[in-house]
């Protein structure tokens, strides 16, 4: 099976951009969600098997973000806003609305130089969900957030630190709420 | 302000062959035409923007049902991206300031929203000067028959307008949320995901729902 990609039921033809790369029977509403991927990597945007992306995702890359996406794995509708880069797991789920941003006053690539600020330093940015995670609706991921496996972030929250394994982090400011119950 | 890098997207476009005849052709060849030059007959009349401004997509001003002019003022070189909603409650005015970022800020306007200059508003946050709706639960169980399709829009009830003005050089993160009757002093950084519901004095540092002042550097 083959990766399947909608250019019918929406007013965009582009075809995808060379350095993006999908896996086998992975899902994509549309290529609208690379307009903004400016990525000069040789693989900018990889997304493993049987990932679904949704409408209105999109994957605003400077000249150096990279974003890698496991297997069977659900983007609702992120917007993903980096020049570093975003590791996204296997398993994981990303709701509506939510922003993985490597700045807090993220703006696309070529309006970061009228920021003025200095770039931050590679590594210090990047974004982690470890495999299993969950993203709430509306929750904001910052530079440095570090989803363990298994951990549930909550609507609304916005992160910006290491969430330990199986532990739910929720509020603005998050707070960890404590471990996720599990069926054992 | 630097020399922009070059843009891919209608660039790229082009080379991509018409698979299904001229129709869809022309509609694709309408969405997001204006970069830079602009084409006012597909705006609607009482949107004034002024020159060197990069706006990527007319949508943003499909909603946009004020019949106000000047209904929405954009000064000299504002960016604009598409994902950036201006939408009328009723009737309401809009202005934007000088060399302004807007990238997915969703402005609902009653009354009036001021943008300053240089301001940069980051993705998803919204604006909103009215309640939309009244609080009061009698006047909401009306409001929502004057809503009906077949209903007179006319028999709405008045709600709290307030507006609110943004000053000069704000910042505001991701994903927040700014309410009626505020004012954001010269300067002000708000927080990505901030809710904020009073003024904010200029030069603060604010985060968190309802929006305090923090320390710089703080983690919110």
């Amino acid at each position: 099976m083959s990766p399947s990609y909608n250019l019918d039921d929406v007013e965009w033809f582009d075809p995808l951009p060379e350095n993006v790369v999908l896996g086998e029977g992975t899902y994509l509403y549309s290529s609208y969600a690379f307009r903004h991927c400016m990525s000069e990597r040789p693989c900018a945007v990889r997304v493993g098997k049987y990932t679904n992306i949704y409408p209105d995702t999109c994957f605003d890359l400077g000249p150096r973000g990279e974003v890698t996406v496991g297997d069977y794995t659900h983007l609702s509708d992120p917007t993903i806003s980096t020049n570093g880069r975003v590791s996204i797991g296997s398993h994981c789920m990303v709701a509506w609305e939510t922003v993985l941003a490597d700045i807090a006053y993220a703006v696309p690539p070529d309006s970061r130089a009228a920021l003025g600020q200095p770039e931050p330093d590679p590594g210090d940015t990047d974004i982690v969900l470890a495999d299993n995670a969950w993203i709430g609706a509306r929750a904001v991921l910052l530079g440095g957030a570090r989803i363990g496996e298994g951990s549930v972030v909550g609507a609304g929250s916005v992160v910006d630190f290491e969430v330990p394994p199986y532990t739910v982090a929720a509020g603005n400011p998050a707070r960890i709420m404590g471990p996720v119950r599990t069926a054992r | 302000m630097s020399e922009r890098p070059e843009r891919r997207g209608p660039e790229r476009r082009k080379s991509v062959p018409d698979r299904r005849g001229g129709e869809l052709l022309d509609r694709r060849e309408w969405l997001n035409q204006v970069t830079g030059n602009w084409d006012h007959d597909i705006l609607p009349g009482n949107v004034h923007i002024g020159s060197d401004c990069y706006l990527e997509s007319t949508g943003s001003f499909a909603l946009w049902k004020s019949g106000t002019d000047p209904g929405i003022v954009i000064g000299d070189r504002v960016t604009i991206y598409g994902w950036t909603k201006f939408e009328s409650v009723g009737s309401g005015f809009i202005e934007v300031g000088d060399d302004s970022i807007l990238v997915g800020a969703r402005l609902m306007s009653s009354e009036r929203i001021s943008i300053g200059r240089r301001v940069v508003v980051s993705h998803h946050v919204l604006f909103a000067d009215s309640d939309m709706h009244p609080v009061e639960p009698q006047l909401r169980r009306k409001e929502t028959v004057a809503l009906a399709y077949y209903d007179d829009s006319e028999r709405r009830q008045p709600v709290d307008v307030r507006p609110i003005t943004v000053g000069d050089d704000v910042w505001i993160g991701a994903a927040s949320i700014v309410l009626k009757g505020v004012t954001i002093g010269e300067g002000a950084r708000v927080q990505a995901g901030s809710v904020v519901v009073d003024d904010i004095p200029a030069g603060a540092v604010v985060a968190g729902s309802p929006a305090r002042p923090i320390e710089e550097g703080e983690r919110p």
